[in-house]
């Protein structure tokens, strides 16, 4: 019988053969498939099974513990709900206090081993940087952390007022660095906002306590700039005690004039707003020649 | 132009990495744009150099040219090298009107009058902070351009950065220039010393973040991540544990990123205490031991151990008080009370 199946009923067989076992694995695949859908099916549904005793559980336990609380004579709904609206109208007035507090520039926490305090600084209403001082106060108070910036003269004032009047010494600290930020934010303002009347770069330090920058006193672009120093001998202060302006030495006399000018008004104004104000008035002169 | 100064500049220019060759040349001013615009970036950095130097011997430039690129490569690369800080003190209590003009001309007079054979350049940056190149020659010799020092001076603090990187017989000249510039008194060496300036800078100056207590509305860093993914039915049980530890660690060390430190060292010279019947030493010495922690970044690393599992929380204050004492160098001897081990400033 073999024989007779030669060479193209061999390959009919074997194929057909193949065929076979494929549909064999196929249903022996699908079968296995079927198994894991059911099998996962069920433990969803016991799952939900258990979710839903848990449920029931906690709900028994909620009211057991509300029975209990109410065997303890403690508040029926209505009325806890009233204290409550009463107490988050407490908590929102403190919040108001204190945001209050913290804007008037000094605000302070009780902590762990003394108090925390925050200077939180102010120039023209615009507000600035804030600086810690986390204070102890057994066995003396002293400071112990902060985040007041080195070249400002602390320990110094802490030497003469920490031991003996707190709000004197928070109040001169306050004060220089309040200064500080206006004096820094007025040289920020001055490179921002005018460097095309700066000639070359202005010349300032950590403190901003003493500004030099050469600048054209119009806004053509002039043969005669001025230099101008500006010393502020006051560190709780945010004007110049000392202005200097000097022009070249053959610059006009009409120039030399309103170098005097401009050395008045850098003592009386914000360095960015007497900027501002001589921008219309340089042209004023020019146009009076 | 000097052969030496080409050969300086040649060699500055090998040392920045190629794609940042241009941006370096341009800060440095000195050649034009025109002249930088015929140098081709992409080929290998033995070529740009040689163009660099062919287009600065057009421009003759002289060695104060070349140590100001090597300030500006040194500026935007200060890791490479590494910082130690100073302290300096005076005991008047004036205010001081630092002028950067009046503080070059001290220190050059200063430290020129002690040795004439120095290259001292200069370069101010925005945060108020000077940058002091010296290049050391001898009473004979020349100065020479590859044993420079660094100083990094903010004006108007008690504080100085520098990198000697040469003989420590010339750190006497260099401290005693700057305390003369600086209007200040003496100056000694503080326990404190890493590659990264800026953050040698931020413990010093105190601008890394501390965490202080206020009323004031800081926006919170919520630090419930892992809770989310979790999901409903993951409960922890020791969910109140974490949390202390967090908390704990998050009061020692605060919220934002730490100063940058590669080590910390801890000599220990202590008694060796133990039941007075064994006698393990017959003489009353104490131990002298030495620990070095080393890590890329070992303030992160420290603040991670307690939330990982693989420390206590709060950990010990010897680790933790290295920003705030701006130290990573301490001795710990014998404290005459009641502790074993204490701090001792040296």
């Amino acid at each position: 019988m073999e024989e007779g199946k030669a060479h193209p009923p061999e390959g009919v067989f074997a194929h057909l053969e193949m065929l076979e076992a494929r549909a064999h694995e196929a249903a022996v695949k699908q079968a296995a498939a079927e198994q894991q859908k059911e099998q996962l099916a069920r433990l969803e549904a016991r799952v939900q099974e258990l979710r839903q005793r848990r449920d029931e559980l906690q709900a028994k336990v909620e009211l057991q513990e509300q029975g209990q609380r109410e065997q303890e004579g403690v508040v029926s709904d209505p009325a806890q709900h009233s204290a409550q609206t009463v107490l988050e109208w407490k908590i929102r007035k403190v919040k108001s206090t204190l945001q209050v507090f913290y804007l008037t520039g000094i605000s302070g926490k009780l902590s762990k081993h003394g108090v925390c305090f925050c200077i939180s600084t102010a120039y023209e209403g615009i507000y600035l940087d804030s600086y810690y001082l986390d204070l102890l106060t057994e066995p003396q108070v002293r400071i112990h952390r902060h985040s007041v910036p080195i070249f400002i003269p602390m320990e110094q004032i802490a030497k003469k007022y920490l031991q003996t009047d707190i709000r004197r010494f928070l109040s001169v600290l306050s004060d220089h660095l309040n200064a500080y930020v206006g004096r820094r934010y007025q040289a920020d303002q001055l490179q921002e906002h005018f460097s095309d009347r700066l000639e070359g770069t202005m010349q300032r330090n950590s403190l901003c306590n003493l500004l030099v920058f050469n600048y054209n006193p119009s806004s053509k672009s002039e043969t005669f700039p001025f230099n101008a120093r500006l010393l502020y001998g006051d560190l709780c202060c945010s004007l110049p005690t000392e202005v200097v302006i000097s022009c070249a030495p053959d610059a006009p006399a009409a120039l030399a004039e309103m170098a005097a000018a401009h050395s008045d008004l850098f003592r009386r104004l914000a360095l960015h707003k007497a900027f501002g104000s001589f921008g219309s008035a340089g042209e004023h002169v020019d146009g009076a020649r | 132009m000097d052969e030496t100064v080409a050969e300086y500049i040649r060699r500055t220019v090998l040392k920045i990495p190629r794609d940042e060759i241009k941006t370096m040349l341009q800060k440095w001013g000195f050649l034009s744009e025109a002249q930088l615009q015929t140098i081709n970036f992409h080929q290998m950095k033995d070529n740009i150099s040689q163009d660099v130097v062919q287009l600065c011997e057009e421009n003759s430039a002289s060695i104060k040219q070349a140590a100001v690129l090597d300030i500006i490569y040194n500026h935007s690369y200060p890791n490479k090298r590494i910082w130690s800080v100073y302290q300096m003190n005076k005991t008047e209590e004036e205010t001081d009107f630092f002028d950067l003009t009046d503080f070059r001309k001290k220190f050059k007079r200063q430290l020129r009058s002690t040795l004439k054979n120095v290259t001292i350049n200069f370069r101010e940056y925005e945060n108020n902070a000077v940058w002091i190149r010296i290049a050391w020659g001898t009473p004979y010799t020349k100065p020479n351009q590859y044993k420079t020092s660094y100083v990094v001076y903010h004006s108007q603090t008690p504080y100085a950065f520098i990198s000697l990187s040469v003989l420590k017989s010339n750190l006497p000249l260099l401290c005693q220039a700057l305390v003369v510039a600086s209007n200040y008194q003496d100056i000694h060496e503080m326990e404190l010393r890493s590659h990264s300036l800026n953050s040698l800078e931020d413990m010093v100056f105190k601008r890394y973040s501390q965490n202080f207590e206020t009323y004031c509305p800081r926006p919170l860093q919520e630090s419930t991540v892992a809770q989310e993914t979790a999901g409903l039915r993951i409960v922890q049980e020791d969910i109140n544990e974490k949390e202390r530890i967090l908390r704990v660690n998050r009061e020692a060390f605060g919220d934002g990123p730490q100063p940058k430190l590669e080590f910390a060292e801890y000599k220990l010279e202590t008694m060796f205490t133990s039941d007075p019947k064994l006698e393990v030493l017959d003489k009353k010495e104490p131990f002298r031991c030495m620990v070095r922690f080393h890590s890329p970044h070992l303030l992160e690393s420290l603040k991670s151990l307690a939330p990982a599992g693989m420390a206590d929380a709060p950990l010990s204050p010897l680790l933790t008080c290295i920003p705030h004492k701006a130290r990573n160098y301490f001795k710990i001897r014998e404290k005459k009370g009641l502790f074993p081990g204490s701090f001792v400033s040296p």
